[in-house]
Formats: structure tokens, sequence, C-alpha cells
């Protein structure tokens, strides 16, 4: 039997009728096309299927669809205005942060969701935030650059918007 | 190189912008109409005789399209290696006997996965399980159950011999009674595998009039291509391979794989498009590991620490087929004697099939196994003779010019820079000491540094050996390349528009790449064998070369100049002296058009490795030339041993690599911190737990892939030993899979510069060092 | 990956989700984080015709009640454990336990209440079985143990994190059900059946947490060790609570209880008497963690072996002992 329910997903909202047992992950791919949230494991060990409720990093692979129902959630897809990069996403590619790619996702909603949280973290602060994303090519050591980089950068845009 | 624009360059990644926004698009991203879902049935008992499979309950479920079992396929074997001595012994679906808990039975195509998986669960397979054996040795032995016949050509007293290779040069006899210490060990490694991010998912559609598209998440589309083509008995010409974004692969998707094939044959039989993605438990289960290997290894050296002799007897665990069993014990040999001189060599290396999940490559494909052997012994050798690691290592690293047994040459050759630049960067003698006269201290927590020294080729011949790439010029004067080169995440595509800019001047992001599509792309050497900086590189380098010969010819007749005489300079042509005669590339295009009878100017290349070696070196004898390009590295490992804890940290990493040159120096930083990682996770904590042919920890909880707490210092030295010139060939090396292998043996050594105990197996877990301390028993 | 079919039931309010336990308990599962229940439903451990989800339901912020005891909603999230400064300043050693748990996204799903009724695991039960280790074991409903096969029974390990820190700190749990409230200790919670870990019936759920505040000075600290130091279950935890006299350096009473090492939670009797009424010492704290070391029996799981289990306890407990002492202050109203 299938449920209606409504989802804001990135600024838009959604209304959908649903199977009770699908997963958000499962929603966000197969019925809104938003790919760009990983299935790495399903079980919730690796972290690509990373999106943000609320501001929160959440496991899209463990939260039933339904059970977002009112709360705002932001994917990847979500970030970038058009052409232009997040402060997180460009640090990614400055520093060589972005390998195979798969984790990214994931990866840079959890940046953006730290920087919310700590605007300068510290690196221990950085690991407990990143201890649920794996990632097997970069060695995290270079996603770890990139962090600091944003953290350094939102940091000046901060200052530079309270100058105006 | 200091007019060098792109290459040598920190460009960003070309695709870096699609992969940070999520719009690449994966395999699994692909949505078709219509499309169905695949799932697999996989074998429970790791040997048995299939006696009948019945699919009549299955095949009534509403929802099923199609199931396959062995009947439906043209009964076709493959292989990793499909050679006369090592023919093809895989059926892609289980004919009647099953060789491992995983194998694949039979498959079905069904409109959602709840129901393929009710069909899979009605579909009744009578099995008579067979005995079966699990250990390489025990598989050996004469009375063991056999898998397969032993190989015909090995005449030894043996069972399940899937392969031998056997080499020598020199009088290891005469030699041995001739060193000063004569010193023997055995060494063993683990079971550990890939840990790609992105599962194995192929997506296929196979279209009424009879071509095959297919999508697979790959490290190179023309080498499924042939294979699907053969196993499905169709035409190489109505399959067609394509380019999706790959999430990650180190050597673990590069051959057939059954889910391949059976998403073709269920869509051929619906003709729907059919996807199947594995679980991750299926491809810690089901799937190929990295092959572990016992390695015993028998050393003379004079007292001055010169290597005069060396015996290998090497076996391999390649699992209930051959996969690329016999490519490691062959490849092993070469990464045992690549990075020092040795006079003398036995070498023998056995595949021996048991019931396990068949293995691939990973990254370094018996490099790390063989690596750690050697330099772990070397390290005994000198604290015997009293020399000091670097010292021992000087004395017999291999330099510019020297000549291989196998007829290779090394050319320019940076080992010993290697080895001493990252000695000295890291004070490596004052602290080896400090920390072996501590190590017996009282105190918890003890620092240990140890160097592994490797070496690796770059491109090999092996299907397909040669890159092809066609480059096109635009109506404005930008470029589109069309590339058989796949990008895993390497940064292929990046690399070769870097290549392209530079010879043609163009800023890389106006370089479109169609890339990895069997269909519109030239051939390429695919992303497996270390060759794509090389022998891909070369083939663009060469493309570019003939569209600027082109716009040269056409530039001179239009602005009346000597072709030596013009310059080429952001997308323009101007004579030198005079930059006012200068013309756009647009303008050259549209000469051309106009004059050349409508060349819109066009250019391709090609380039294969040892353009006059006819074949790939012999997997049983070695004999053949095997590369023309090698890479050398010396790395250091700093740790921290816990000793309450018997945990282990990698606290620092210097890798000092002779990659030729960089072309991009920010992704090779990437490749090197990358392999650091994978080694220490292979050195500390991952291990494919296995019991009896089962796996007990098929996820990433259990199977512990570093995570950013692991994350170790790693800092990087090049040693640049090439150059880049325009319009010249070039000899840049490979930097992917060497560097996961010195840094394994550094940190071995460091482990015992800090305890003071040798560690013979991997992985150095904290309940094997706490053992070697003697707290535990 | 993908879950089983089964009909979703969100109630709005605890009565409600009371009731529908009341009418569907034998056939429903409850979700509240999903970080536990959802792998296992994915792997089909389970196979409710009901899910319960209490994402509706509000969790309640934490309170010092006028009992003297810190009240805290079971639906809390662990991260919010982790960070709320009520409980930091009144309990850290629930909120370091709770920092402890899985990744930064499990903490921000998974719940307090989920944490306590964590199922226990094993190697070979945490497992899709679909070709692997077919035949059922104790803990599927089978006869037979992968892990001893010559075992009569289940020897799953309990691998929660909030727990030990919980039965150290006292706590206690109001256990609701349609008819009634009882309240139960954290400690008489776990059963020590790795079948059926904990004592929560089909039919009840568990509502808030009672954490009783400390008089004097109190020392605490949650040790984990783990393979990767963050995303894993523990090999060992240790939760220890050192209760003090005005001297601040004479423990009057101490609590220490393990985790990982057996089918429940539990305490170490001997090596809490061992602390009492004694003036702490990095001598006694050896002594102490001998005796835990000699005293526990831990049950080999996942691969850690006997040996080197009961060593780790040792190590561990040292270190979990002196960090509690170097913590000593004074703690609730």
């Amino acid at each position: 039997m299938k449920t209606l329910i409504e989802l804001s997903v990135n600024g838009e909202k959604y209304e959908l009728g649903i199977e009770p047992q699908l997963t958000l992950l499962e929603v966000l791919r197969d019925h809104l096309g938003l790919t760009g949230t990983k299935e790495g494991c399903g079980t919730g060990e690796c972290g690509s299927c990373t999106v943000l409720a609320d501001g929160k990093p959440i496991l899209s692979c463990l939260a039933l669809a339904a059970d977002c129902e009112g709360v705002p959630i932001t994917t990847i897809e979500g970030l970038a205005q058009g052409d232009s990069l997040t402060t997180v996403q460009q640090a990614f590619l400055d520093t060589g942060a972005v390998q195979c790619g798969f984790c990214t996702p994931g990866m840079v909603l959890s940046a953006a969701a730290l920087l919310e949280e700590f605007p300068s973290p510290t690196d221990p602060q950085i690991k407990k935030a990143f201890e649920g994303n794996l990632c097997r090519c970069t060695g995290y050591n270079k996603i770890m650059e990139a962090i600091r980089q944003a953290a350094c950068n939102c940091g000046q845009q901060n200052v530079q918007e309270k100058d105006k | 190189m200091s007019d060098l624009q792109f290459v040598g360059k920190r460009i960003q990644r070309k695709d870096g912008p699609a992969k940070v926004t999520g719009r690449a698009m994966y395999t699994g991203d692909l949505n078709l109409p219509g499309m169905l879902v695949g799932k697999i049935l996989r074998s429970p008992y790791p040997h048995a005789q299939i006696l009948n499979i019945d699919i009549s309950r299955a095949a009534q479920v509403a929802g099923v399209k199609a199931i396959i079992t062995a009947h439906d396929t043209l009964g076709i074997k493959h292989g990793f290696v499909e050679t006369p001595r090592y023919p093809a012994d895989q059926f892609p679906l289980a004919m009647d006997r099953v060789r491992f808990v995983g194998e694949e039975v039979a498959a079905v195509a069904a409109t959602d996965p709840h129901t393929a998986e009710e069909a899979l669960s009605l579909i009744q397979v009578d099995y008579a399980p067979l005995p079966a054996v699990f250990d390489p040795l025990e598989a050996m032995r004469p009375d063991a159950p056999e898998i397969h016949p032993s190989h015909p050509k090995v005449r030894e007293p043996f069972q399940n011999i899937a392969g031998k290779t056997e080499t020598s040069w020199g009088d290891v006899e005469k030699a041995f009674a001739e060193s000063d210490l004569v010193i023997e060990n055995r060494f063993e490694s683990h079971l550990r595998t890939h840990g790609y991010l992105e599962p194995q998912v192929s997506v296929a559609s196979f279209e009424p009039g009879g071509k095959l598209n297919v999508w697979t998440s790959s490290q190179g589309p023309f080498i499924k291509r042939a294979k699907l083509a053969r196993t499905l008995g169709i035409p190489f010409s109505t399959v067609r391979v394509q380019k999706a974004y790959v999430g990650g692969a180190f050597g673990g998707k590069i051959d057939l794989f059954s889910h391949e094939y059976c998403a073709a044959l269920l869509s051929m039989k619906t003709s729907r498009p059919v996807k199947i993605c594995a679980s991750r438990e299926e491809i810690f289960a089901a799937y190929r590991h990295g092959q572990p290997l016992l390695v015993e290894l028998k050393t003379g050296v004079k007292k001055d620490g010169t290597l005069l002799a060396q015996q290998f007897r090497v076996i391999n665990n390649p699992g209930a087929y051959r996969g690329s069993g016999v490519v490691v014990i062959f490849l092993a040999w070469g990464f045992a004697t690549l990075p020092y001189r040795l006079p003398n060599l036995k070498y023998e290396g056995y595949a021996v099939y048991t019931n396990n999940p068949v293995r691939a490559p990973q990254r370094g494909h018996g490099a790390p196994q063989m690596r750690f052997a050697v330099e772990s012994q070397l390290d005994m050798i000198a604290e015997e003779l009293g020399l000091d690691p670097i010292e021992i290592r000087l004395k017999n690293a291999r330099r510019s010019g020297e000549r291989l047994p196998n007829g290779d040459n090394v050319h320019n050759c940076g080992l010993t820079e290697c080895i001493s630049q990252s000695a000295t960067h890291t004070e490596f003698l004052e602290k080896h000491k400090a920390n072996r006269s501590a190590a017996s201290a009282n105190e918890r927590y003890r620092r240990g540094i140890g160097m592994g020294v490797s070496a690796y080729f770059g491109g090999s011949l092996i299907y397909p050996n040669s890159s092809s790439v066609i480059i096109k010029m635009n109506d404005d004067g930008s470029l589109t390349m069309l590339t058989g080169a796949i990008d895993i995440g390497q940064g292929a595509e990046t690399i070769l528009s870097q290549i392209v800019a530079e010879e043609l001047k163009v800023p890389v992001d106006e370089i479109q790449v169609i890339a990895a599509d069997t269909e519109t792309t030239p051939v390429d050497i695919g992303a497996w064998i270390s060759g794509g900086a090389y022998v891909s590189g070369n083939a663009t380098r060469e493309a570019a070369t003939q569209v600027r010969t082109k716009l040269l010819q056409i530039a001179a007749n239009e602005l009346e100049a000597n072709p030596d005489d013009l310059v080429l300079e952001e997308k323009t042509v101007y004579v030198m002296g005079s930059p006012d005669r200068r013309l756009t590339y647009q303008e050259l295009v549209s000469a051309s058009v106009r004059k050349n009878r409508g060349d819109p100017i066009t250019g391709e290349g090609h380039w294969r490795t040892m353009k006059d070696e006819p074949m790939h070196p012999s997997l049983a004898t070695t004999k053949g030339r095997w590369s023309e390009n090698y890479a050398f590295d010396a790395q250091i490992a700093e740790v921290e041993v816990d000793t309450e804890t018997g945990v282990v940290r990698l606290i620092r990493a210097v890798t000092a690599h002779d990659c030729g040159f960089p072309i991009n120096p920010m992704l090779v930083e990437g490749q090197v911190d990358g392999q650091v990682s994978m080694a220490l996770g292979h050195a500390f904590m991952e291990e494919v737990l296995m019991e009896e042919g089962r796996t007990l920890n098929p996820n990433w909880l259990d199977y512990h892939m570093p995570c950013m707490h692991n994350i170790a210092q790693s800092e990087h030295i090049d040693v640049i030993t090439e150059s880049y010139e325009v319009g010249r060939p070039y000899r840049t090396k490979e930097v992917g899979e060497g560097l996961v292998s010195a840094i394994l043996a550094a940190i071995a050594n460091a482990v015992y510069n800090a305890i003071g105990v040798r560690l013979y197996s991997t992985p150095f877990t904290p309940e094997k060092i706490l053992r070697a301390l003697g707290k535990i028993k | 990956m993908h879950l089983p079919r089964f009909n979703l039931l969100r109630p709005r309010s605890f009565t409600e989700a009371l009731e529908f336990l009341e009418r569907h308990g034998a056939d429903a599962q409850i979700v509240a984080g999903g970080t536990d229940i959802l792998p296992r439903l994915k792997y089909g451990l389970l196979s409710p015709e009901f899910v319960i989800s209490l994402k509706r339901l509000h969790a309640d912020s934490p309170v010092l009640t006028s009992e003297g005891n810190l009240r805290l909603g079971s639906l809390m999230t662990l991260a919010d454990v982790g960070s709320s400064q009520i409980i930091r300043q009144n309990a850290p050693l629930l909120a370091e336990a709770a920092e402890a748990v899985g990744s930064k996204q499990v903490r921000h799903m998974g719940t307090l209440g989920g944490n306590i009724c964590l199922e226990n695991r094993c190697l070979y039960y945490n497992q899709g079985h679909e070709f692997q280790f077919i035949e059922p074991c104790f803990k599927r409903k089978g006869d037979a143990c992968y892990l001893f096969p010559k075992g009569k029974k289940c020897w799953a390990v309990f691998m929660g994190d909030t727990a030990p820190a919980l039965i150290s700190l006292g706590a206690e749990l109001e256990i609701a059900s349609h008819e009634k409230m009882t309240l139960e200790t954290v400690e008489g919670f776990y059963t020590g059946d790795p079948v059926r870990p904990n004592a929560l019936s089909r039919y009840e759920m568990i509502r808030d947490i009672l954490i009783p505040m400390p008089v004097g000075l109190r020392g605490s600290a949650f040790v984990k060790l783990s393979p990767r130091g963050g995303l894993d279950f523990a090999t060992l935890s240790i939760a220890v609570v050192l209760d003090m006299a005005d001297d601040g350096v004479t423990c009057l009473t101490a609590r220490i209880t393990l985790g990982a090492v057996s089918p429940r939670p539990s305490r170490v009797p001997k090596a809490e008497e061992a602390l009492a009424e004694q003036r702490l010492s990095s001598e006694l704290f050896r002594s102490v963690s001998e005796i835990v070391q000699n005293e526990v029996n831990p049950v080999t799981h996942h691969g850690f072996s006997r040996a080197y289990l009961k060593k780790c306890l040792q190590s561990q407990t040292f270190d979990a002992l002196t960090l509690a002492a170097s913590r000593v202050e004074k703690r609730g109203t």
C-alpha cells in the first residue's frame, strides 16, 4: 500500500506516493532523479549516501523516506547555485581532494555541516566529523586540506561580508 | 621545462566540477525506460556437483521476465588469462559443478528487487557436496580433493596446480657457497580487498536490431567488449561498452564478471534494459580480492652487503579459478628482483586452486607482498652484518642504464637519489639508531622508523596492447579528443588534456574529452597496467603533433612564412619576431576547410610499449621483454607502537619517487597518499576473514578499511629523471601502483625498529604485536 | 540494498505508539533512529508486518528533577546527548559514551533509547545469509552456533556504548506499555541471553532514562578500544565512575562496567570493592586492572581472541581509572 508523503528537498516541495519501506536514498535517486547521492554499502558504514536533514548529516540509506516529511533535506545537487560552487566544493577542487568522486558528495555535505557547526574546526573535530565517510582513493590527506582551506576561506568571506 | 604552461602544473581535474556537484553519472545512476532488476543466485557450497536446477516455480512469479542458468549459455569459458598454456577455465554461470561459496548459478530479471529475490528463493538447486580444500599447501598434496586437474606441464606430484612460473639466472648454489652470510625466511601475506566505494554494477540494453549496449563499472571497456562478445557468441561489432564515471577499482574491475554477462544475456532474452548491482556483501563474499602470497626466500650476501644470490619459492592461493593467479606468480618474480642488482636467481612460483572465491589483481599485483619479504630480510641482513639500512640499499640499488636479465633496460633510474634524499629528509639514521637503543626500554609508546624500496613497470603487453587517440579541431578553435582511456579517479582525462593543451596551446577547459566508448573512441591499453601516462599519453601527444603540423602548414601558407618560424600561443599562431602577423585557430580551421578540400584539421596518434617486441613475456618462463619503463621509489615509515594495546599508528610516510616527471603533481600526490593509506590498512587493520570458503566480515564495519582517524602525514619528494619537450616522445613512469609496496615494507621495518621483534606475516594486528612483545601468550 | 515490504505506522504521540504496540506488538518492530534496525531489516534478520516509526514523537529536553535525577527522553539523538550542556555538566560520562558511538551521521540519527536496545552482535549473525551461513544459528531460531560449533547456546556480545556508562551511573529506565509504567535499572534491563538481550517485551518501550545525581565529588571516564578509533563497534569498552570523599583523593565507591566482552554489559564487583575506601594511586589502579583481567572471562568476538581481550581489559581499565581520577570534580546539584 502506498503512502502519500510530502518531501522538501533542496528547497523544492515534492508530493509523492511511495511504498512505505522505501528509504530516503531510494526516493531521492529513483523518484526524484537526484542521483548525486550514492549508495556504497546500503547499511550505514561508508557515508556515500550522506545528505543533510535540517542541516545535519544523516545516512539516507538508513532513513525511511516517509520519516523525512517536514524535515528540509539538502542533497549535493542543492549546494551550488548554477555555475558558482560553494567554498567547500571549490576547496575540494583546489586541493585535489577528489579522485574517483564516489565519496565526494557525502564528503562535501559532511564538510558543509561541520563548518556550520564549527567555522574553524580543529583537526580532531574534523576527524570526528568525518569518521563515517570512507574514501579509498585519497588517504584523506587532501580532503583534510580541503576542509582546512574551506574553513579559512569561509572565515574570510564572513569577514568580508561584515565589512560590507 | 620552464616554458611549459600546462604539463607539470597542478591543474584541477577536468571532471572535478561534475563530481563535487553530484552531476557525474556513474553506471548505477543510469535509469533506462522499462529497465529490469537482475539478481544472481549463488552457491552455498564451496565445492559441489550440481545435480539439477528447477526454475519452474520461480518462473511463475508475476513480474519475473527471464531466468537464466548455464543451460541458457553457450558454455564458453572465460578467464583473466586466455592463452594456449592457460586456457580459460570459468563459465559465466556454473555448468555442472560449483567450486566456491558464492559462485554464480542462475540469474533472474524481474520488474523489482523484491520479485527478483522471491524468484531466486524459489529456484531449486540440488547439490551433491564434494570435499573442499582452502589452504594452498593442503590443496597441493597428492591426496587433496581435485578442484581442476593439475596443469599438464607441471610434472611435480602436486594436485591442483593452476600454473607455475620458473626462472633462473647465474648459479645460486655456487653463489650461496661463496656467500659470507646466507639467510632463509618465510613471509606470509593475507587476504585483503580493493575497497572501491562504488559497487560492481552493470546496465545492459539489447536493442531489437541486435545491438548490445553496456555500461559497466570497469577499468577499460575494450577488454569487456572482447570477453562479452566471445562468451555471448555475438560479433564484436554488435557490442558497445560505454563510459560512465567509475567510483574506484584498484584492480578489482578488470576482466569479465558474471554479473556483466548475466545482465547482457538477460537483456537479450527480454529485449529490455537490465541492471545488476552487487550488494556490498556480495562483493565481499563472492567477488574477487587480492592475492595472499607465501614467500620462501633464501639470500646470500657478501660481508659488505652485496647481494650475491636469491632463491624464491612463492605459493599463491588464487581461489577456485585461475583469475589472475598465474599472472601474480609471474609478476612476483619481477617485483622481487627489479630494484637491486642480483647476479644469481632461482625463482619458482605456484598458483594453486582452492575452493575460495576467485582472486584478481589488486593495486601492486604482488609487489607489496614481495617487497615486504625482500625488504624485511634485507634489514635483517644489514643488522647481522653491522650495516645500516641505507648503505645496504645504496650498495645494491640499480643505476641508470642497467640491463635486467630479461633484456629490459631501466634507462634513467633515480633509485639511489630516492634512497638518499628520503633518508636525509627524515634524519633516518639518527632516528633508526636511537629507536633501536630505546626499543627495550620500559616506555609505553615506542617509535620506529623503517625504509622500503620498490620498482614498478609502466605499461606492458597484455590485451589491449596499445592506445590510439583522435583529436578534432572545432570551428571555434577548441578541440575534441577521442580516447579509449578511462578515468577511474586517477585523472586520465585530465593529464591527457594537459598534454594536448601543452602541444597545442589550448586551455585545458577548451578540450572536450570523449572517452572510453568502444564504438566511438579508439582502443586503449586500459587503466590497469600502469601504462596510462606513458602509453595513452604518448598516443595523445602524437595525435596533437599531427594537428600542430597541419596548423603550422596552413598558417605558413596564410602568413607566407616558414613553418619553422611560427609560434603557437593561446589558440593562435604568429610569426616569430612579428607578433602582429597572427592568425587565430578559428581562422586557421576555416582556411583549412576552404583550401584543403574540407579538412577541418584532425590528428590521430597511437602508441605501443616496446615497439619491437612482438609478444608479451612468457608467464611460464619469464622469457621476453616486460616493459621499457620502470619507476623507482624509496619510502620511509615512522610508526608509534602502543605496547599496552598493541595498536600501531603510521605517523608519517615519506615517499621519494622517480616517476620520470609528473604531468600533474597534484594528481601524483593524490596517488601517493592513497597508496600510503591503502598500505597502512594492509599493514594494520584490513583482513578478509574466511572460514572454509565463507567470509566472516563482508561489510565495512568488520572489514576495517582506514577512516579519517587513521590518516598518516604523507610527504612527497619528486626525483625527476625525465623531461617533457613539446613535439618529442617522452618517457614518464608509473605512479599508481608501486608506491603501495615499498611503504608496506617500510612499515614492517619500522615496527621492528620500534619493538625489536620481527614480524613475518601481515597484518600487524594489535594481537600480533602484543604476542611479539610477550604480553600475551 | 533495500528493505522488505512492511506496513508503516507513524504515531504522533507516545500514547498512540503504545496503542499501536498493544494492537500489533507481536508482529511489529519499533524504529527510532533506524541505524541498528534498518541494516537488520535489510539483511533479513527481521521481517515484521508492521514498523512503528517514532520519528514524529517529540524528544523531551533533559531536565534535573526535584528528586535529584537527570531525566532524559529515550528519543534524544546521540548527537544531542553528546552536546547537551546539562548532560555534559551532570553526567559527562554519558555524553562521552554517546560521542563514541558509530559516526557523526549515526549519532545524528540514532537515539539513546535505541542504543540501549541495541541487538547483540556476532560475525556470523550480522549477515544476509543468502548464500553464506544459511543454516540458522541459535540467534536465528536454529540450534547451532558457528562461533562455538560445540556450543549449546548463543554467545553474541552486547556492543552498545551508552549502556556501560548508564550502568556505572546507576541509571534507571522508565518502561511504558499501554497498561502501565515500570521502573527498571539499566543493569537489570539486560538478560545476558543474546537471543533476547533485554527485558523489553514486544508491547513496551523505553520512555525516559533517569540518572541519579551524585552528592559529592565524582570522576568518570569512558574508554573505548576499537580497530580504527571511530566508526567501529567497541572491541571492548569500560565505563568508570569514582565517587570521592571531600579530600578528592579517597574513593568512597566505584562502579566499573564493561562493554562488548560478554552477552550483556557487566560490572566487576571485585574491582569495585578493591577501590572502595581507598586512596587513589597508580599502584592501586594497576592492581585493580589486574583484578579485572583475572576476574573477567571475555567472550571472543569479531576476530579478537580471549587472550587479547584479557590483556586489553587490563590496560584499558588502567587507562580509564587514571582518566577518571584526573577528572574528579563536583558534579550534580
